[in-house]
């Protein structure tokens, strides 16, 4: 029997061992087809899906080499019909390809005429298919190239596209790389989605996303259209092409809801190009007002179902997707991979911080006794309200100055949900408060100022979560949030994940009211942030003001009892 | 040889030497018990129609074949040098071996001369796939046959040409009308007989005439399927993959039913919502839950107990399975497949009646199951090492081997999977395991497994996400142990465990402490337990408790304690069997009237007090028995005959009228349950004539009738015969048969 680091499980879920000596090799091997579920400090989880399948022979990797993967390094014996499961899933991607036929346009062809008979068959997919020209192959007309991609996975033959792409209008971009050049796994990720066409590079919060998207723009080397959460990430988008490409201001117009140029590179938010007037989506003409040779969609897993629609007819150009994650809460996994594409790069965030791009973290959960009064308001409270009620319960005051005073030199950020409380704090801590009804202009002023030094605290609500850029806060203090999702977790854990200029390390508080709702919630926190491989460490609020340990922002060992 | 060739099987049979009897008696183990007290003796008893059955059965193509060309000549008897003539493609070697094993086992008799004997010739129905002569199914064929069938249309043709390949009866298709199918028309012009309702025979003469020079068929050579080989260790690595996941699943459905235990159906077996609950937990499709039922079944791991006997519950030999090593688990398994007589492959199922068949139902069994098993494995265990045929191949082989068991081998491709689930077979190939269990049973098993499995393990890893890995299969004890303070999140090579409230409190509900759970944690992990793990455990165990539940009949309650402290110390109450359960409140075992009875008689004035706080001043109401509700439901009255009941018995009586009318020829009676040779000879007669008999016949009811039935077969002691009168074919037992004559000619024609 071999002793290898790999055990692989009935539900294809294989567990790595990660103290084993081959455990990298291993992980080399296996990433290809397996997804990273959980990487916590001993066994890490990877799951093989029909996608991340699918995404591994998109990528060029056969089933001989993943079933070789499984059997040399798993340390027992992986039951035949596992491995049989695999090659099959693995044989059914590419029995279809969408092809450019000189005479015909596009074309489905197979080479397994069965598989061909079966999907004609299928009443999903008939509607999408034209004229049989011969008995391997059927017109496709233009128009459904995204839509029949989706169906075709949806019954289990996804269809490899190499029916190309447009050009779109030549534009002159160049990366400026004076001071600062791509880091390798930045190069690697643009080098795998140019090679693949289309696709969706995977990778976590602060390890330069944004970087990848102006590089691939370098490559394309024509009309962009960048689509972005929202008006805030779209403008430090903009920022960083001025700052990294060839790109000047004039030639990056911002597509919101305030303003309304299309320029060479158009940034546009998703919730612009959803807006519905009378039933109607109003700015889809953005999609035609380029010839448009790369589409960029920021944070792919947040990216709302209009958006699909809409996509599902942009097949004939470039698309290159970033995100974090390619957990889906909604489970449209299967749609980013039929319309945008497959996986094309995936690094795992443990890896790239120990090369140091991104912060280390150490996540710290205080435990706040509510005092009586609070108690008895949250145990008659209705059950909509107990969360609210404690989660913001006013013991927790107290706590987060607390916490704040351990790191009086570092930029902090306290993170809330309800506006009571955030407002509450702002007055308690004497720190200016960012929510949704704050302006943009107000917002950058902020976010300026925070930059500089010259605000030591924010007090923020969600809006926060998403794509703004606070290089320097190296401490965030979460005290309430939106039931524990994950979603929200990496969000909320990017933000002080980014490099800090000396290498110091990040801390993530979490202020939770003990044997509450908030607790529970806490809970989902706590696992999801163990499953990414942070260190995890519960303190009881008293304890957090041992004598001696107040005001030292490099604390990280055994409270004092 | 100078003394006259023997006349009789009888007197042949003493011609054989020793040796040669023994090998009969080896090879038909049916005859030799007793010992036949002669020759005579035993020839009579090697024509016993079941003795004969179950010698061919076990014969392969090619020898039946050679066999068919005995039955088939003109002449009693056919020299063994004619053989090669009329098999020309089969090789000499061959010939040589089937004629061996047919004397062998005396379903040939003769030295040079080979002879059939008259049980073998019954016994063969269509002896190469040939129907009756054209006499014997009463045909008048044209006179230049060869014209007549050139003559025929496309489709009819192709209707005799399939009749004149493997099967020379078919089934008449469904359509009205005479002329409305080939089969039909081919009747009205004499080409096939009719030989009941349904089926249609073809007659060997144009059967023979179709087959042109090969009037035996194709040569029946034994198929050699192409060959798969792979490496014999690559197949036991993964012949152990499946062994530990069937362990690893076996071993969680058992834990699994000792926690709820499925209910035991009025039927038999396990019902759908048992089966559904178990696939859903062992997160497997419901067709694999049915397969590990019955897998734990036929090891004898589980079986129906409980107090009722009425739930399907982990039997005592789990207990000690689980302590052991994992071959020695593999092999009981293994094993207990091999010998069960189930088709775990059936439950699911639709029956005769469409009626699903449930897992471990007792219509699963299948008393052929273990032969066909074993022989399907044997087949395969005969190529060597790392060598196997892929399963369709070995049907086509098995069923060359033993063809007119053919029907038996439905079950064959279930059964591959099932061994290859086991890890019995791996793609077509037996592993080293399979191997052992088919040489040697368990032990084999065992052995051809050993040091493939792993050993089992006796830690996890903790994790801060507070899952519990066991990196390996688990110690019985530790396996238990974990059961009940984590669940299970996935299985296969490892464990992964997670520890959540729900699983920490019913550890605290089972007894333990939380200083016993922190133990246990430290105890099994190898890792240090997590900081989250410990909160986790200490967090549930303060919350744990702090609600306390109990039984008690009733209370005493007052705002005055000082009262309530004066009854509780008053001797007088002390049969009230009161105690304090908080100020203000006293509790008592005794029910409500009891305690009121006691108090009032120590002096108290209590009052009852109603569940929603009231003083109930009136006498509880006075006992009453629950009426019966008036108007019952009134006596059914009994059904009506309907049309088609009353012209059946009209037509029932009628029959019977007829049949005694008809003029006959001297009948044969009997004592019911004696079947004389009279009789037998009579039906014979008449099946072999055509002619019509009259029969006196009880029926499995017991009521006698009596009626004219055309006879088409005798065998096995059922006669197969048309009711003209009644319209319908049947098939008569010959036991029930009370008296047979023949009828004459004349009385058929006037029919009324």
């Amino acid at each position: 029997m071999s002793d290898g680091p790999l055990i692989v499980q009935s539900d294809k879920t294989l567990l790595l061992e990660v103290d084993h000596p081959l455990a990298r090799d291993c992980r080399a091997a296996i990433a290809p087809f397996a997804e990273l579920e959980r990487s916590p400090e001993h066994v890490h989880t990877y799951r093989v899906t029909p996608l991340a399948l699918w995404n591994a022979r998109a990528a060029g990797h056969d089933a001989e080499q993943v079933v070789d993967a499984l059997v040399r390094y798993s340390r027992y014996p992986v039951p035949h019909a596992l491995l049989v499961d695999v090659a099959d899933t693995m044989d059914r991607f590419g029995r279809l390809t969408l092809a450019n036929d000189p005479l015909h346009g596009l074309v489905l062809t197979t080479s397994d005429r069965a598989v061909l008979e079966e999907v004609i068959r299928s009443k999903r997919v008939a509607p999408m298919l034209g004229a049989r020209i011969d008995q391997d192959t059927v017109v496709v007309h233009p128009s459904e190239r995204g839509r029949l991609k989706q169906a075709l996975l949806k019954v289990g033959w996804p269809a490899e596209d190499l029916a190309g792409y447009v050009d779109g209008q030549a534009h002159p971009i160049e990366l400026d790389q004076a001071g600062w050049h791509l880091r390798d796994y930045q190069q690697e990720a643009v080098d795998g989605f140019w090679a693949g066409g289309s696709g969706v590079v995977v990778l976590p919060c602060g390890a330069g996303k944004t970087l990848v998207g102006a590089a691939a723009m370098a490559e394309a080397k024509a009309t962009t259209l960048i689509l972005v959460t929202n008006t805030v990430a779209g403008r430090q988008w903009k920022r960083e092409l001025i700052a990294r490409t060839s790109l000047t201001e004039e030639e990056i117009g911002e597509y919101s809801g305030e303003r309304k140029e299309i320029r060479p590179v158009t940034i546009a938010t998703y919730q612009v190009i959803t807006t519905r007037r009378k039933g109607e989506y109003r700015h889809l003409d953005l999609f035609d007002a380029q010839d448009w040779g790369l589409i960029v969609y920021d944070e792919v897993h947040l990216l709302p179902a209009p958006i699909f629609r809409l996509t599902a007819d942009l097949q004939s150009r470039r698309r290159l997707g970033l995100t974090a994650t390619l957990v889906r809460e909604d489970g449209r996994e299967d749609d980013v991979f039929s319309l945008i594409g497959p996986k094309r790069y995936d690094a795992p965030w443990r890896d790239i911080e120990a090369q140091g791009y991104i912060a280390p973290a150490e996540c710290i959960e205080v435990r706040v006794a509510l005092d009586d009064e609070e108690r008895m308001t949250y145990a008659v409270a209705e059950p909509e309200e107990r969360y609210r009620i404690a989660a913001t319960a006013s013991s927790k005051l107290p706590v987060i100055r607390r916490v704040l005073e351990r790191h009086p030199d570092e930029q902090k950020l306290v993170i809330g949900a309800y506006l009571d409380q955030l407002d509450e704090l702002g007055r308690a801590l004497d720190a200016p408060v960012i929510q949704g009804s704050t302006t943009n202009r107000e917002r950058e002023k902020l976010f300026d100022a925070f930059r500089a030094g010259e605000v030591k605290t924010l007090v923020v609500s969600k809006v926060a979560n998403f794509s703004i850029d606070l290089p320097e806060a190296a401490v965030a203090v979460q005290v309430s949030g939106t039931f524990g999702s994950r979603q929200e977790e990496a969000q909320r854990l990017g933000r002080v994940l980014r490099p800090k200029a000396d290498g110091r390390q990040a801390h993530f508080y979490t202020v939770v009211s003990r044997d509450t709702l908030d607790a529970e919630y806490a809970a989902h926190r706590q696992r999801f942030l163990a499953e990414q491989g942070y260190a995890y460490t519960i303190v009881d609020a008293a304890d957090l003001a041992g004598p001696g340990e107040v005001g030292g922002p490099d604390w990280v060992d055994e409270p004092a009892d | 040889m100078s003394s006259p060739a023997p006349a009789t099987l009888a007197s042949w049979l003493r011609t054989r030497s020793d040796e040669q009897l023994g090998a009969l008696l080896a090879a038909r183990p049916d005859v030799a018990r007793p010992a036949p007290s002669d020759v005579v003796a035993l020839a009579s008893r090697l024509a016993v129609p079941v003795s004969v059955d179950r010698a061919l059965d076990e014969l392969d193509a090619a020898t039946l074949q050679v066999l068919d060309v005995v039955l088939l000549a003109d002449t009693d008897g056919v020299d063994a040098a004619d053989l090669p003539a009329a098999l020309p493609e089969v090789p000499d070697e061959v010939l040589a071996a089937a004629v061996d094993q047919l004397t062998t086992r005396a379903l040939l008799w003769g030295d040079d001369v080979l002879h059939a004997p008259e049980p073998v010739r019954r016994a063969v129905r269509y002896p190469a796939g040939l129907g009756r002569r054209a006499v014997e199914l009463r045909l008048t064929l044209p006179a230049d046959l060869p014209v007549a069938l050139a003559e025929l249309p496309a489709e009819e043709r192709e209707v005799l040409e399939r009749l004149a390949g493997d099967r020379p009866v078919g089934h008449l298709p469904d359509t009205d009308g005479p002329g409305s199918s080939p089969a039909r028309r081919l009747l009205q012009r004499g080409l096939l007989a009719r030989i009941d309702a349904l089926n249609v025979e073809l007659p060997r003469e144009i059967g023979l005439l179709l087959r042109g020079p090969r009037p035996f068929g194709p040569p029946r050579v034994r198929p050699e399927p192409p060959g798969l080989e792979r490496d014999p260790a690559v197949v036991d690595r993964q012949a152990a993959g499946a062994a530990m996941e069937a362990i690893g699943r076996v071993g969680e459905l058992l834990t699994l039913l000792e926690e709820e235990p499925a209910g035991l159906l009025r039927s038999g077996g396990v019902g759908v919502r048992d089966q559904k609950r178990l696939a859903r937990t062992l997160k497997v499709p419901e067709p694999e839950a049915a397969w590990l039922l019955e897998l734990a079944f036929a090891a004898g791991l589980l079986d129906v107990g409980g107090p009722h006997r009425d739930e399907w519950l982990p039997t005592r030999t789990f207990d000690l399975w689980r302590e052991q090593e994992l071959p020695d688990r593999w092999a009981t398994l293994a094993a207990g497949w091999l010998a069960a007589v189930r088709l775990p492959s059936l439950a699911g199922q639709r029956d005769v009646a469409g009626k699903a068949v449930n897992a471990l139902s007792p219509d699963l069994v299948r008393h052929t199951a273990p032969a066909i098993r074993r022989s399907a494995l044997s087949a395969l265990a005969e190529y060597p090492p790392g060598c196997g045929v892929a399963p369709d191949d070995l049907v086509a082989l098995l069923r060359w081997r033993t063809p007119r068991r053919a029907d038996r081998l439905a079950p064959v491709p279930d059964l591959l999977a099932e061994a290859a689930r086991l890890g019995i077979v791996v793609g077509g190939v037996l592993s080293a395991g399979g191997r052992g269990l088919l040489a040697t049973g368990e032990d084999g098993a065992a052995t051809g497994m050993r040091g493939l499995l792993p050993d089992p393990v006796d830690h996890v890893l903790a994790q801060p996400d507070l899952s519990l890995v066991a990196p390996g299969p688990l110690v019985a004890e530790l396996a238990d142990t974990l059961a009940v303070v984590a669940d299970v999140e996935s299985s296969g090579g490892a464990t992964v465990f997670r520890v959540s409230e729900g699983s920490v409190r019913r550890a605290l509900d089972a007894g333990w402490s939380a200083t016993d759970l922190h133990d246990f944690f430290t105890r099994a992990s190898r890792t240090p337990v997590p900081q989250a793990l410990d909160y986790l455990v200490d967090d549930v165990a303060r919350q744990h408790g702090r609600l306390r539940v109990g039984a008690i009949e009733s209370y005493v309650r007052s705002d005055d304690h000082g009262l309530l402290s004066q009854v509780l110390n008053d001797r007088r109450t002390a049969a009230a069997e009161l105690r304090r359960l908080a100020p203000g409140v006293l509790v008592s075992g005794l029910g409500a009237d009891e305690v009121l009875t006691v108090l009032r008689e120590a002096g108290y004035a209590p009052a009852g007090e109603s569940p929603g706080g009231t003083v109930l001043t009136r006498p509880p109401a006075r006992p009453r028995a629950a009426g019966r509700r008036p108007g019952g439901s009134a006596p059914q009255a009994p059904r009506p005959l309907t049309g088609d009941e009353l012209a059946a018995t009209v037509r029932e009586v009628r029959a019977g009228d007829a049949a005694l009318a008809a003029r006959r020829g001297e009948a044969v009676r009997q004592v019911p349950g004696v079947t004389t040779a009279g009789t037998l000879e009579l039906l014979t007669r008449a099946v072999r004539e055509g002619v019509p008999v009259w029969l006196g016949y009880v029926d499995a009811q017991g009521s006698g009738s009596q009626r004219v039935v055309q006879p088409v077969s005798l065998a096995g002691g059922f006669l197969q015969g048309y009711d003209e009168r009644r319209g319908e074919s049947r098939t008569f037992a010959v036991h029930r048969i009370t008296s047979v004559a023949l009828v004459e000619d004349d009385d058929l024609a006037p029919s009324s």
